[in-house]
């Protein structure tokens, strides 16, 4: 039944998302730059407002100013959709994760997602793998060959961890029996979490998100040692911003996929009564989750664009396919 | 000790090939002189039968008006004194038969007497400029070549305060007149046409591929982040396979040498703290061997050990950096080298306590160094030498040795044989790297390094994997070396004689060496007697190591060039001089 108040309870909803997805990312990148300066025994930035809390404002300022250049022999109109291709996927992305039980708001029974597709995972992946043309197209569009290269090393990075990623969601899936990610958060409430039942699928599904969002140690197509920027070598401003804002809101989603398919999502003591403790729950385990992508990134060199493909191909595939069989098999037999 | 190898001494060479080869007799000079025409055939020889593998420096000296002449220092790889050879030819027809062919490390530095002094190496297969800029007309470092602004027919500065009023040398020696420009110049219509010969200069390669690809030039700097600077590369790529490459350098070129031969001998202290910015106390090191040699002074006996412990402690604070600073080549993100620089900064307390100034040390003299230790710098730099540098190396290589990024990333790539390695002239941690045990300590021991109890570690692989492993182990060594000195200091002056400000060198020539954390590091210094060098020639290590840079990147990727130029660890200020 769809009616007036149900549209305008989406509308709020997936402003609330995008709100908070915006604003996540700003306070993200505090939160990576302030870690990173713990890890490195640096102080990292603390100037702006308290405890540099401002420190994202005052960047998002700097780069609204900032000269728009377009490359004299690039091509416009490619050059312009590329971020935008880039930064809409990760902005939808989450639509299908769930924040929590559903809640009684003003006296309406309101569901704390914005919608529970039934092929909920094959959104995912769907809306995930778009992101990448953006790369590709940035780094084709701009004339430039740093970004040629890092685009080209997007589509090599993208089909050798593409199917890895995917049979890494499989396993939870074949447990919980179900596409849909509240029907495997509410599988987990009832089982133990997959991070115990699926630690293959898990660390699978871990590389080869992060090879998803290009950060360290697969951010190949960006490099700054090698590529210098890569495929947003060309770019500044908002547009530059933009690509910033996607990866970082990728961060938050594959954080918020992972904390949902492997650790329970809402699932939490006492989610079963307070149910505004689901929210708070999620919250709590993403920044964790992104907290390790952080150290991560601090941590490790950059892998070759090659050996990602062998490691994808040889390594995490194989592997992939195996636990998807015994999975499976488990299942079967079990039932 | 029981597996020395003994070599056979070379007789004087003007009895091995009488008619070819004379000795040397100016007084203050060494070595024999060839006629150009015999210098192939000698050259070929001392290598292939006597044994002198290495060219360590080629370089010229403008007898202005007489004659020009090119002086060639040559080594044995198994260790042991120099070689010298010099080929004297008249000022306007100054060609020398290129020694390329037989060593491959004579290319860039032929190329660089070329660029200065205008000596042309018949036979050299890319005979560019290399330094300078490409529309450069002339030759700086010929003594008949004035600089604008400072060099007129008259002394440049004698008046320049006259009676208080101030009056710039630059308006009496105004930079239109003693410029030279191409006829027809035009700066702004200009357009480099050594660029074309760059790139013409690039092997396309001869592979029997079934598809036909299409090969790019991608320009790896002058402005890019991991080049360490100004430094550029012209790569041919495949893909991501580099088909050939070539380094262009000379960006932040500001002709040392030229304006080392303007100052006084002790003004050039300081300005040799500018080449290898990272390890001034070893520049200063080798240039004060080097006019200790003409002037016939040692230093005392607790100045060598405070010159030691300074030299160690900056090839461990160099090492710091060049492993930090690899592992960000490998995409690390600055957390490896910022832990390498927190070490740096403690050592460089120490050098700020003992000479004033952090990086620009300017702290050796010819005959010692130029003040004592201050109170309680002998118990910090203890403190360093035992309990915290040896702890934080032993971290470095537990966190990075075995990570299995690093060693995918190192094994393997950037190899060098040792047979490539002694014939491009390559020294430092990269000749040992690839198996070759010379360090300049133990195969020619300068200063009082024959008294420490050290060892040479040696890697056989000639990778960049074992490059690093090589830095951190010199490390350990150094750290030895410290604790030996720094034990067994003797009380007594630190400096011989009486501090001066202008030195008196006799007339002559000298070749001071020392191994600096880069590689040997050499100065060729001529006097003729009076208050400034004649000649004054920086053997820049890591200038000459880069000879080794293209034939360790083919057929590697392009992430590889990176790690494979961090492995070498240049800094540019060496470079481009």
């Amino acid at each position: 039944m769809i009616d007036a108040a149900l549209i305008w309870e989406w509308i709020i909803k997936s402003l609330i998302l995008i709100i908070f997805l915006t604003v996540g990312f700003m306070y993200v990148t505090v939160y990576e730059r302030r870690f990173l300066a713990r890890i490195q025994s640096r102080i990292g930035p603390n100037r702006a407002g308290p405890f540099g809390l401002l420190q994202p404002a005052a960047d998002g300022l700097k780069l609204i100013f900032k000269e728009e250049l377009i490359p004299a022999n690039a091509d416009k109109f490619i050059f312009l959709l590329a971020p935008i291709i880039t930064v809409i996927p990760a902005l939808i992305v989450l639509a299908v994760i769930p924040w929590g039980e559903a809640m009684v708001i003003f006296g309406r029974q309101v569901n704390l997602f914005i919608s529970d597709v039934n092929v909920a995972v094959v959104y995912i992946m769907a809306v995930t793998s778009i992101s990448v043309y953006g790369i590709t197209l940035a780094g084709w569009s701009s004339n430039n060959k740093y970004a040629l290269l890092g685009g080209l090393r997007a589509t090599a990075q993208m089909i050798s961890y593409e199917l890895a990623l995917g049979l890494a969601f499989m396993g939870p899936v074949v447990l919980a029996g179900s596409l849909s990610m509240v029907d495997i958060v509410r599988a987990q409430q009832s089982s133990l979490w997959y991070v115990v039942l699926q630690p293959a699928a898990f660390l699978i599904y871990f590389f080869a998100s992060i090879a998803e969002i290009n950060r360290a140690p697969f951010d190949m197509p960006e490099a700054e040692q090698e590529l210098t920027a890569g495929y947003h070598a060309e770019y500044s401003g908002m547009k530059f911003a933009l690509f910033f804002m996607a990866e970082y809101i990728k961060m938050i989603a594959i954080s918020t996929i992972g904390a949902t398919l492997f650790f329970g999502g809402f699932d939490g003591p006492f989610v079963d009564q307070i149910p505004w403790l689901g929210p708070i729950y999620l919250l709590a385990k993403v920044v964790i989750y992104l907290g390790v992508l952080i150290w991560v990134r601090a941590s490790w060199p950059r892998i070759r664009y090659d050996r990602l493909m062998q490691l994808g191909w040889k390594i995490m595939f194989p592997l992939a396919l195996l636990n998807v069989i015994i999975t499976a098999v488990v299942v079967v037999l079990v039932n | 000790m029981e597996d020395q190898i003994f070599v056979s001494d070379l007789p004087s060479l003007d009895t091995l090939y009488p008619g070819k080869v004379t000795l040397d007799t100016r007084s203050g000079y060494s070595g024999f002189i060839v006629p150009r025409e015999f210098l192939l055939e000698v050259s070929t020889e001392i290598h292939d039968v006597w044994g002198y593998d290495m060219l360590s420096s080629i370089t010229g000296v403008d007898y202005f008006p007489e004659k020009m002449e090119v002086v060639y220092h040559f080594y044995r790889s198994l260790g042991g004194g120099a070689l010298v050879l010099k080929v004297q030819v008249p000022r306007d027809d100054a060609v020398v038969p290129s020694i390329f062919s037989i060593y491959n490390g004579a290319e860039f530095q032929e190329r660089e007497a070329w660029d200065l002094l205008g000596i042309k190496f018949d036979g050299h297969p890319d005979l560019r400029r290399i330094l300078m800029w490409e529309g450069f007309e002339g030759f700086p470092l010929r003594k008949d070549w004035k600089e604008a602004y400072y060099e007129g027919d008259t002394k440049p500065f004698s008046s320049r305060w006259p009676e208080g009023v101030a009056e710039h040398s630059e308006n009496k020696n105004i930079f239109n007149d003693n410029v030279k420009y191409p006829e027809n110049f035009d700066p702004d219509k200009w357009i480099a046409s050594g660029e074309e010969a760059l790139y013409l200069g690039l092997q396309k390669s001869e592979n029997g591929k079934d598809m036909e690809t299409e090969s790019i030039v991608i320009n790896l700097g002058p402005q890019h982040p991991s080049t360490h600077g100004v430094f550029r590369m012209a790569a041919l790529v495949d893909g991501e396979e580099i088909v050939d490459l070539k380094p262009a350098f000379g960006y932040l070129h500001r002709n040392h040498e030229k304006i080392g031969e303007r100052n006084t001998f002790l003004q050039n202290m300081p300005f040799t703290d500018r080449l290898d910015y990272i390890s001034s106390m070893s520049n200063n090191f080798g240039y004060a061997l080097a006019v200790e040699k003409l002037m016939g002074v040692k230093p005392p006996e607790r100045a060598e050990y405070i010159r030691v412990i300074m030299a160690e402690l900056t090839r461990i604070e160099s090492h710091f950096m060049s492993t930090g600073f690899l592992l960000n080549d490998l995409g690390a993100f600055f957390t490896p080298a910022l832990y390498a620089l927190k070490e740096r900064e403690l050592i460089l307390d120490v050098f700020e306590a003992v000479s004033g100034s952090r990086m620009m040390c300017n702290y050796f003299r010819f005959g010692g160094v130029v003040r004592d230790l201050p109170a309680g710098i002998q118990e910090t730099i203890k403190n360093l030498a035992f309990e915290r540098l040896p702890g934080k190396v032993d971290e470095l290589d537990q966190l990075l040795t075995e990570n299995e990024i690093v060693r995918s990333r190192c094994m393997g790539i950037g190899v060098l044989t040792a047979e490539q390695a002694i014939n491009l002239s390559v020294t430092g941690p990269i000749l040992r790297a690839s198996g070759v045990p010379y360090d300049i300590r133990r195969a020619d021991p300068y200063s009082i390094y024959d008294r420490f109890d050290f060892d040479i570690p040696v890697f056989y692989h000639g990778d960049v994997y074992d490059r690093y492993l090589i830095r951190i182990e010199e490390m350990r060594q150094s750290v030895r070396i410290i604790q030996q000195a720094i034990t067994q200091i003797p009380e007594g002056p630190v400096f011989e004689g009486k501090p001066q400000y202008q030195v008196r060198v006799p007339a002559g020539e000298a070749y001071g060496r020392v191994e600096a954390p880069k590689g040997e590091l050499g100065f060729y210094v001529v006097s003729n007697g009076q208050a400034n060098p004649w000649r004054y020639h920086v053997r820049a290590p890591s200038f000459i190591n880069l000879t080794s840079l293209r034939q360790m990147c083919l057929k590697y990727k392009v992430a590889d060039v990176i790690a494979i130029l961090g492995s070498i660890d240049i800094v540019l200020g060496e470079v481009d001089r």
